[in-house]
C-alpha cells in the first residue's frame, strides 16, 4: 500500500477513535449533568414543600384543595408532588398527576423510614420516563409523611437525542474532511520525495553526474536530498577514482604486453638469425620483470587498502637502519655510477615495523639513484627535530616540477620527465612510500627544483621511552 | 613512402619501426611530442603513427595542431585505452584510423596500408604502370607477368614512383618519401637505387618506363 494511503488511513483511523471517545465521553457528562440539574431542582422543590409543611405546623393533612389554598407556591410548580402516610398510602397529590398512578417504591419507603432522600427513575410504557425524589418529614424521630416530588425526564431526553443526531452526523463530515485534508497534505508532503526516488532511479542507472535538485526550505526533505546529492558526490568521486585506477593499471599493464606482443609478432614474421630471437625474448623477460614488479606493488597496495597488511610496532633505531640500507645502495649505486653517502646521523627511535621502514627508505634511495644522472651523487641524513625525526634522501638528479610534487604520490602517475628518463619505474614506489609514512603517523615531505634535484623526507614521530 | 612514428615507449617504437622498415617504408621515430609535431610540420611524411600518451605534449595536441596547418597526411592512433570514447575523441581530433594496444604486426601494417591507399588520390589496391604491376600488399612486383625481385629499398622507391605516374619527381621529393631522417642529402644514393631499378625493370625491353629529366630528377611514365 503506497505510504500515502497508509499515512491518511491512520490519521483517518486514529481521528475516528479520538471523535467516538471525545463524543461519548461529551454525552455521558452531558447527560449526566443534565440529570443532576433535574435532581438539584427536584430537591429544592421538595426541600420547600418540606419547609412550608413544618413552619406551619403539621396539619393532618387530608385535602389537596386545602393544602393548596393554604400553600398557593404548591400550585406554580412545573412538577407533580405526592405525599404518603408512612404506611405508603398516598394522603395528598398535586392536580397535574391525576392521569397517574405513581406508587410509593419499597426502596424509597424503606429510605424515609431511615430519614433519608432518595432519588428514582421511574420508566411507564409509551411515556417519557419521570425523575422522583422521595423525603421524608419526620417529627421527634418519627416518620410523619413522605413528600414525594416528581418531573418528565422528556426534554432532557429530547436534548440528549438532538445531541446523538448532531453527534451522528457531524462526525463522518468531519472525518471525511479531515480525510481529504490528510489525503492533499500527505501528498503535498510527499511529493518531493517522489522526486527524489525519480532522481535516484535516473542515477542509479549510472548516471553518476546527475544531482537532485534541492527544495529551497531546508526542511526535512531538504536535508534528505542534501545528504544524499552529499553521498553521491562521495560515490562519484571513489567510481572516479576507482576508474582512474583501473584504468591506469591496465595501460600500465597494456605497455608490457604490447612490447613482448609486438616483439614477438614480429620476430616469428619470417625466420631470423638466432641473436634476433634471442634478444626478443631477453626483452620479453625485462617485460615480464616488469609487470611482476606491477602486479606485486599493486597486490601490496590493494592488501594495504583492505587493511589486510600486518605492521609491527616496536622500538626502531633509526640510525642502525639507515647505515644498513646505505650498505646495501653503496653497492647498487656503483653499478650505477651514482655515489650513496651518509651526511649527518642523528640518534634517533621510533616506533614501527623495522621492515616496512627499511622498505621505505630503500624505496627513496633507489628513486634517488635512478632519476640520478651518471656520476651523481645520493646523501642520506637522519636529524631530530623537536618530537620528530626527519630521514631525509637528496640527490642531484632530474628534480620535479611544482605543478607534479603533489601528484607524484598517487598511484601510477610519473612525470613526463620521468618516463623519459628511465622506463624501469611503475608509479606506485612513492604511493607505497606514503602509504607506509601514513601507517607510522608520519608524512613524506618533498622539496625539489626541476633539474637540480630532489628531497624526499619521512618525518616521523619520536618514541618518547620512559625515564 | 614516409613514416613518422610517435611513441615515447621505446621498444614499442623500435619494434613498430623494424616493422615498417620490413615493408620497405622509411620510418622516423620520436619519442617527444612537441618534438614530433616540428617534425611532421617541417616534413612531408605519408603516414603519421601517433601514440596518445607522450611527453610534451599528447597525441591528440600533436594530431590537433597538424589539423590546424591543414597538413591532411594519414594519422594512425596508438593506445592503450580501449574505451569507446576514447577511440571517438582520438577521431574527432582528425585521426583517420585508432589502433589499441596490444595489436598484431599484420593489423597494423593491414591498417598502414589500408590509410596510405586512402591517402592516394586514385586507389587501385594493385598499381600498374603499362604493364609494370606492384602490389602493396603482397608487395610483388612484375612486368609482362614475370615476377621481378626487388631489394627493400628498390621496393620503396618503385612504388613512390609507382603512386605518381607522370609527374616529376626531384631527388628532395625522393629523399623525402623514401629515406628517412638519417638521409644524407649530400651522396649519389638515389641515383644509384634508380639505376638499380632501371637494371631490373627496363633492362632489356624496348619500352623504358624509368625516364631521367635533366636537371629536375626522375619520372615514370608509359610513354
Amino acid at each position: 500500500m503506497p505510504l500515502r494511503v497508509r499515512l491518511t488511513l491512520w490519521y483517518g483511523t486514529v481521528l475516528a477513535l479520538v471523535l467516538i471517545v471525545f463524543s461519548i465521553m461529551l454525552y455521558a457528562i452531558t447527560a449526566r449533568n443534565l440529570r443532576d440539574t433535574v435532581d438539584e431542582s427536584l430537591e429544592d422543590t421538595a426541600t420547600t414543600a418540606v419547609r412550608l409543611l413544618e413552619t406551619n405546623g403539621f396539619l393532618p393533612l387530608i385535602d389537596e384543595e386545602v393544602l393548596l389554598s393554604q400553600f398557593p407556591e404548591l400550585t406554580r410548580i412545573d412538577k407533580f408532588f405526592q405525599i404518603f402516610s408512612p404506611s405508603g398510602t398516598i394522603t395528598i397529590r398535586s392536580p397535574n398527576i391525576k392521569e397517574h398512578e405513581v406508587p410509593l417504591s419499597r426502596t424509597a419507603l424503606d429510605a424515609a423510614f431511615a430519614g433519608k432522600s432518595i432519588y428514582e427513575s421511574a420508566k411507564y410504557p409509551k411515556e417519557p420516563p419521570l425523575r422522583l425524589i422521595s423525603m421524608p418529614i419526620m417529627y421527634r424521630g418519627n416518620l410523619l409523611y413522605i413528600v414525594q416530588v416528581g418531573t418528565s425526564m422528556e426534554s432532557v431526553g429530547e436534548t440528549l437525542h438532538r445531541f446523538l443526531i448532531l453527534v451522528l452526523v457531524a462526525i463522518p463530515i468531519a472525518l471525511s474532511v479531515s480525510l481529504a485534508g490528510g489525503w492533499f497534505l500527505a501528498g503535498r508532503a510527499l511529493r518531493p520525495v517522489d522526486r527524489i526516488t525519480l532522481a535516484a532511479q535516473r542515477i542509479a542507472a549510472g548516471d553518476l553526474s546527475q544531482r537532485l535538485s534541492i527544495p529551497v526550505a531546508y526542511d526535512e526533505i531538504g536535508r534528505l536530498a542534501a545528504t544524499f546529492n552529499n553521498m553521491i558526490g562521495r560515490l562519484d568521486a571513489s567510481f572516479r577514482q576507482i576508474r582512474q585506477f583501473t584504468s591506469d593499471a591496465s595501460h600500465e599493464l597494456r605497455t608490457p604486453l604490447t612490447v613482448m606482443k609486438g616483439e614477438t609478432d614480429l620476430v616469428l614474421r619470417k625466420s631470423r638469425p638466432l641473436e634476433d630471437y634471442k634478444a626478443v625474448l631477453e626483452s620479453n623477460l625485462e617485460e615480464i620483470d616488469r609487470m611482476t614488479r606491477i602486479v606485486d606493488e599493486l597486490l601490496f597496495l590493494s592488501r594495504a587498502d583492505m587493511g589486510e597488511v600486518k605492521v609491527e610496532s616496536m622500538p626502531v633505531v633509526l640510525q642502525s637502519l639507515v647505515e644498513d640500507v646505505h650498505r646495501q645502495a653503496k653497492l647498487l649505486g656503483q653499478e650505477r655510477n651514482v655515489e650513496v653517502v651518509l651526511g649527518t646521523i642523528t640518534p634517533v627511535i621510533v616506533q614501527g615495523d623495522d621492515l616496512r621502514l627499511r622498505e621505505l627508505l630503500l624505496n627513496l634511495v633507489e628513486n634517488a639513484m635512478k632519476y640520478s644522472n651518471p656520476g651523481g651523487k645520493v646523501e642520506i641524513s637522519l636529524l631530530r627535530d623537536g618530537q620528530e625525526a626527519r630521514l631525509s634522501v637528496t640527490d642531484h638528479g632530474i628534480g620535479i616540477a611544482p605543478a607534479d610534487q603533489k601528484k607524484i604520490f598517487q598511484r601510477f602517475f610519473r612525470t613526463d620527465v620521468a618516463r623519459a628518463h628511465t622506463k624501469k619505474g611503475t608509479g606506485l614506489g612513492l604511493a607505497i612510500c606514503a602509504w607506509i609514512a601514513d601507517l607510522h603517523k608520519g608524512r613524506v615531505e618533498v622539496k625539489s627544483d626541476l633539474g637540480q634535484g630532489s628531497t624526499f623526507t619521512v618525518v616521523l614521530p619520536l618514541v618518547t621511552l620512559p625515564a | 613512402m614516409r613514416v613518422l612514428v610517435l611513441e615515447d615507449e621505446t621498444k614499442v617504437g623500435c619494434f613498430i619501426q623494424r616493422a615498417l622498415e620490413e615493408e620497405s617504408y622509411a620510418v622516423d621515430l620520436c619519442e617527444d611530442g612537441a618534438k614530433g609535431l616540428e617534425m611532421a610540420l617541417a616534413t612531408d611524411y605519408d603516414l603519421l603513427v601517433v601514440d596518445v600518451m607522450l611527453p610534451g605534449m599528447s597525441g591528440l595536441d600533436v594530431l590537433k595542431n597538424i589539423r590546424r596547418e591543414r597538413i591532411q597526411t594519414p594519422v594512425l592512433i596508438l593506445s592503450a585505452q580501449s574505451q569507446i570514447d576514447q577511440r571517438v575523441k582520438g577521431l574527432d581530433a582528425g585521426a583517420d584510423d585508432y589502433l589499441t594496444k596490444p595489436f598484431a604486426i599484420d593489423e597494423l601494417l593491414a591498417r598502414v596500408r589500408a590509410l596510405l591507399r586512402r591517402g592516394a588520390t586514385e586507389s587501385p589496391g594493385v598499381l600498374q604502370v603499362d604493364d609494370l604491376m606492384l602490389n602493396p600488399a603482397t608487395r610483388e612486383v612484375a612486368r609482362g607477368g614475370q615476377r621481378i625481385e626487388l631489394t627493400l629499398k628498390e621496393y620503396a622507391l618503385l612504388e613512390y614512383l609507382m603512386r605518381h605516374t607522370g609527374r616529376v619527381l626531384t631527388r628532395p621529393m625522393i629523399s623525402e618519401h623514401v629515406w628517412n631522417q638519417d638521409f644524407d642529402t649530400f651522396t649519389n644514393v638515389i641515383d644509384v637505387y634508380v639505376n638499380y631499378l632501371r637494371n631490373k625493370i627496363d633492362r632489356g625491353r624496348t619500352k623504358k618506363l624509368i625516364h631521367t629529366i635533366r636537371g629536375s630528377g626522375y619520372m615514370l611514365k608509359a610513354d
